[in-house]
């Protein structure tokens, strides 16, 4: 890797393509100055992430060895106690459960937006100017209801006493359903909150592949029309290939965004009934906070973060050697 | 071993530290006679939701400002997450200076160094508090808290609906009240009774009716006793009334607040707080004139349900800066005057056996007054208070008996989560 | 091409549906602002709001401290989302145009930050906070949520700047520009969509972040946001639909503006952006 950045030219002779691995001679101390200006201009981030982030991070580290519940949060005590924490939840059933459910919780929410989204993104694509705009009105303000009203709406559309769902339910036959309590037991508190998130999640992947398509290059197309190539060959040789970064990018994003539904799963039913449908960041905070085991919540989360670290690996991978093909 | 040790050695240097916060405000408290000691403070006080109604805090702030000088805030707190909220905040460097305290929440917070010591209080002011009511404010020998109030549920009932259904008397029993409640579902089309899933304070009242306990003695812990067949018993009658409500089974009696809910009109009784009547009369004010109170009626005529017996403690943070301007605070707060109007207006139980004739002619009042007789608390234990955290263990009970669990599956299943909690390490 | 009647018609159904499925709830929670408590709940749903009133918007900005809370959250989201973007800027230039030892550590660690389960952490946060004696204070609020929203920041706007061809940037060089003119005068202004585009993100959610300031802030009518009011308004309200569904309304009107406002610059940036790196 070679380390060289620009200074600000004296002259038009000076300007190089930014890419030519190969710089003409230069004055010692001003390169020196351009060797350190990306790192300059990087410091207020790293400054930024380190204390607002490492420090938060390092901390909840040292407390997850910490016997730490009311009596020691109130006095300011600090009692070691070893990897006592980590041994509580590693050896009980609940954190592996909840682990799964997570998991599970996760995949089947990232597959389903991913799904949709992508299928909504084609359509937008097919669709004519006026249509289009008004879908993309609609998905818009989907994408914008901010989450802790967007729960709060699905409470009521999902309530049991003049609830519209059951009550459409009820109209369509489903005479059982109507008075239907959602938040009464583990799937259908489930089922609700990925409605939800599936419904907040879909515009941000269609939008984003929308936008994407709009940059394919139409030759692309006819090249393939001309080996001959139907609808479906020209799809997944041409429009897939070229999504797929994409596609990539997102599904990373939505794994990360959906394994942290905190807000959802949390204001929608508190974890119940009977903390069936507690996830690992609502599992961390009912442990710790909700508790008052602090110490124990931290560990909690610090097994969260590797968790969610071994989920994204695969993803991480791919960005690691791309940026190394780059450089 | 040694980390106890360690602990205690925190508690010492905690206590030391307080002592020396106390001592520097001796030396304002020094300057009383000059009447102008404590210009220019202010107190925070945490009052619950409901607990003191605003004539009371307005009287209180003003004549506390002319005794002292000092302004006194009072901060409204909902119950639902007030362990966590109260926790953080005595750890913080200015916690509220008063607050109130669930009676059964108490020995935790007095055990974890979190609330002061009112020993001098209690010498002072607190001769003739109730001795049974003073009972959660101690702990290990110690006055951690001063009792405020106490009560515990009645039926209140819509006049008008039962009139409706031709209902002219109140029942005298368990099957009096019921046969009346099915007669509103019957003939009017009101919802007979409000009763949400999870009302666990009216539970616990019927296992105390029944004259069982949610917990037994193991060696040295505590553990779950829900598979008692006495418990078992007071989780059918509660379904069998609760299936007469079209509430919600997962749902508790503040969410939505069941006075609200009443207050529509279309509700013929709900089992609460007598003071729960004021949210409904907030909520519409029509409904003043049509609720009525009756003591909740129990197996026979002569012996009431058993109530659970529910009350709130006023405490001193620890680490508050104003100790003496709070234990000012608490001695006109409790004061036969103030202590009086509170009983009087919200119709509860105050702490001095003399202060009750305040309750002479309150209708609410004097409907909980046969029933507190036969009432109960929780354990007092600081174990306790981990087991009230969301989500408690006996509300998932009572769901799961109203979803068609039988009682005894149903105490299995979360059996686990309960011993987990009273065994949860302090 | 030519398409058959229902080659052309399925599409326009079909975004017709996903348009509805897309809006209703939005749709449902105005609508229950709007209607009179007895239409709420009415046995059979009423769907248009024709007997219109106000009094739930009442009940909600009668709640005390309501414009204490408004504002903090305007105060809080904008410098929030208005540092991380001058901080990123600054941060996703070097990542995108320079080349300097590290800089693939840089990439992943910023990867790596955008994962930070914040919910989880937040009992660590607190006690720093307390520690440092700034609870009740809008000051550690507006960090982390800059902080929550930085790495997404940077690397978005990093797929930004890179998009912008380089020969723009180098012919503004040759004119005589200085690098920092050249920025200022050719890339800044190309990277418009892409910085609006980004700030939507900030802004949602630091807008709506809850579990942080339920423990920073306790002091009521301090430094308290929407959120907080938000939630308490429930516990208080429970099944009053009507004020709770005034409440979210008048919680979601300034992100909804913001998007369907933004929207068509937003988008035609977006391409460039979320996916590089």
């Amino acid at each position: 890797m070679t380390v060289q950045t620009e200074r600000p030219p004296s002259s038009p002779a000076d300007v190089r393509k930014s890419d030519s691995p190969s710089a003409g001679p230069r004055p010692r101390a001003a390169s020196r100055a351009g060797a350190l200006a990306p790192y300059l201009l990087l410091l207020p981030a790293v400054a930024a992430t380190v204390l607002l982030l490492g420090w938060p991070l390092l901390k909840d580290l040292l407390l997850s060895f910490q016997n730490l519940n009311m009596a020691q949060l109130i006095q300011h005590v600090t009692e070691w106690n070893g990897v006592d924490n980590y041994k509580e939840v590693l050896t009980g059933e609940d954190f592996w459960r909840v682990t799964l459910r997570s998991i599970l919780f996760t995949a089947v929410n990232v597959a389903l937006t991913m799904l949709l989204g992508a299928l909504t993104g084609l359509l937008l694509a097919r669709l004519g100017r006026r249509m289009r705009l008004t879908l993309m009105i609609g998905l818009v303000l989907a994408w914008a209801m901010p989450v802790v009203a967007a729960t709060t709406v699905y409470q009521w559309l999902f309530a049991q006493r003049f609830g519209v769902v059951n009550w459409v339910l009820d109209k369509l036959g489903w005479h059982s359903m109507a008075d239907y309590s959602w938040t009464g037991s583990q799937m259908s508190t489930f089922f609700v909150v990925t409605v939800l998130i599936v419904w907040m999640s879909v515009p941000f992947v269609a939008i984003n592949l929308y936008a994407a398509t709009t940059t394919i290059p139409g030759e692309l197309y006819e090249a393939a029309a001309l080996d001959g190539a139907g609808a479906w060959r020209s799809f997944t040789t041409v429009t897939l290939p070229f999504l797929r970064p994409f596609l990539y990018a997102t599904t990373f994003l939505e794994i990360i965004w959906i394994f942290k539904a905190f807000v959802q799963v949390f204001t929608f039913n508190g974890g119940g009934p009977d903390r069936l449908t507690e996830i690992l960041p609502v599992y961390a905070y009912i442990e710790g906070v909700g508790n008052q085991h602090y110490g124990m919540g931290a560990a909690i989360a610090v097994l969260t973060i590797l968790i969610m670290l071994g989920l994204t690996a695969y993803y991480l991978r791919i960005v690691l050697k791309q940026e190394e093909d780059e450089s | 071993m040694k980390r106890k040790l360690i602990a205690a050695i925190g508690v010492a240097g905690m206590l030391f530290s307080v002592a020396a916060c106390g001592g520097d405000d001796g030396g304002d408290s020094g300057k009383k006679a000059g009447a102008d000691g404590y210009a220019g403070q202010t107190l925070t006080v945490w009052v619950m939701d409901g607990s003191s109604p605003d004539q009371w805090q307005k009287d209180l702030a003003a004549e506390f400002e002319k005794k002292t000088k000092a302004k006194v805030t009072f901060e409204v707190q909902q119950w639902n997450g007030i362990q966590q909220k109260l926790t953080t905040a005595l750890s913080e460097e200015n916690p509220p200076d008063v607050f109130e305290i669930g009676n059964t929440q108490t020995p935790a917070y007095a055990k974890t160094g979190g609330l002061a010591d009112l020993a001098d209080l209690k010498e002072e002011i607190g001769a003739d508090w109730t001795e049974s009511l003073n009972e959660s404010s101690v702990f290990e020998g110690k006055q951690y808290a001063a009792p405020w109030y106490f009560a515990n549920r009645v039926v209140l009932y819509n006049k008008k609906v039962w009139a409706d259904a031709g209902l002219k008397d109140t029942p005298k029993t368990r099957d009096e009240f019921y046969a009346a409640l099915k007669t509103i579902g019957e003939k009017t089309d009101a919802e007979p009774i409000y009763l949400p899933g999870q009302n666990w304070y009216h539970f616990v009242g019927l296992v105390i009716g029944e004259g069982g306990e949610l917990v037994k003695k193991d060696g040295d812990s505590y553990v779950s006793n829900l598979d008692d067949p006495k418990v078992a018993a007071a989780a059918e009658t509660y379904k069998k009334f609760q299936a007469l409500s079209k509430a919600p089974k997962d749902k508790d009696e503040a969410t939505p607040q069941q006075g609200e809910v009443f207050a529509k009109g279309n509700v013929g009784a709900f089992i609460g707080m007598g003071w729960e009547a004021g949210i409904a009369i907030e909520a519409n004010p029509a409904i003043e004139k049509q609720i009525g109170y009756f003591t909740i009626p129990g197996p026979t005529a002569d012996k009431p349900e058993g109530v659970f017996l529910g009350g709130s403690n006023l405490a001193v943070a620890a680490g508050s800066q104003k100790q003496d301007l709070a234990k000012e605070f608490l001695k006109l707060a409790l004061s036969d005057k103030y202590e009086g109007q509170l009983a009087k207006l919200n119709g509860v139980i105050p702490n001095k056996e003399a202060l009750q004739t305040n309750l002479k002619g309150n209708a609410p009042a004097e409907a909980a007054a046969p029933a507190a007789a036969v009432g109960g608390t929780t354990p007092l234990i600081p174990e306790w208070a981990a087991v009230e955290n969301a989500p408690n263990p006996i509300k998932t009970y009572l769901t799961a008996v109203l979803n068609g669990k039988s009682p005894a599956a149903a105490a299995k299943q979360v059996e686990g989560e309960f011993n987990k909690r009273l065994a949860q390490q302090q | 091409m030519k398409r058959s009647l229902f080659g052309r018609v399925w599409p326009n159904a079909t975004a017709l549906v996903v348009f509805v499925a897309c809006i209703f709830p939005v749709y449902w929670m105005f609508a229950t602002a709007l209607k009179p408590t007895g239409d709420i709940i009415a046995e059979d749903p009423v769907w248009f709001p024709t007997n219109m009133t106000f009094e739930h918007f009442g009940t909600a900005v009668d709640a005390e401290h309501f414009w204490t809370f408004v504002r903090n959250s305007l105060v809080v989201t904008c410098l929030a989302v208005l540092f991380s973007l001058i901080i990123a800027l600054a941060g996703a230039f070097a990542l995108a145009r320079m080349r300097f030892k590290g800089r693939r550590g840089f990439v992943i660690g910023f990867m790596l930050a955008q994962m930070a389960p914040w919910e989880v952490m937040v009992i660590a946060i607190y006690m720093i906070v307390r520690d440092a004696s700034m609870l009740n204070s809008l000051v550690p609020l507006t960090a982390f949520y800059m902080m929550m929203i930085l790495p997404f920041t940077i690397l978005t706007l990093r797929g930004f700047v890179a998009a912008v061809p380089k020969e723009l940037e180098e012919s503004a060089m040759v004119d005589g520009c200085t690098r920092v003119q050249a920025f200022r005068r050719v890339i800044l202004p190309l990277l418009a969509p892409g910085l609006m585009s980004t700030s939507m993100f900030g802004f949602i959610t630091a807008w709506n972040e809850f579990p942080l300031v339920l423990v920073l802030s306790k002091e009521s009518g301090g430094a308290q946001t929407l959120p907080l009011w938000l939630s308490s308004f429930q516990t208080q309200f429970g099944d009053d639909w009507g004020a709770t569904m005034a409440a979210s309304s008048l919680f979601a009107v300034p992100i909804l503006i913001l998007f369907v406002f933004l929207q068509r610059r937003a988008v035609s940036g977006l391409t460039a952006g979320a996916v590089k790196g």
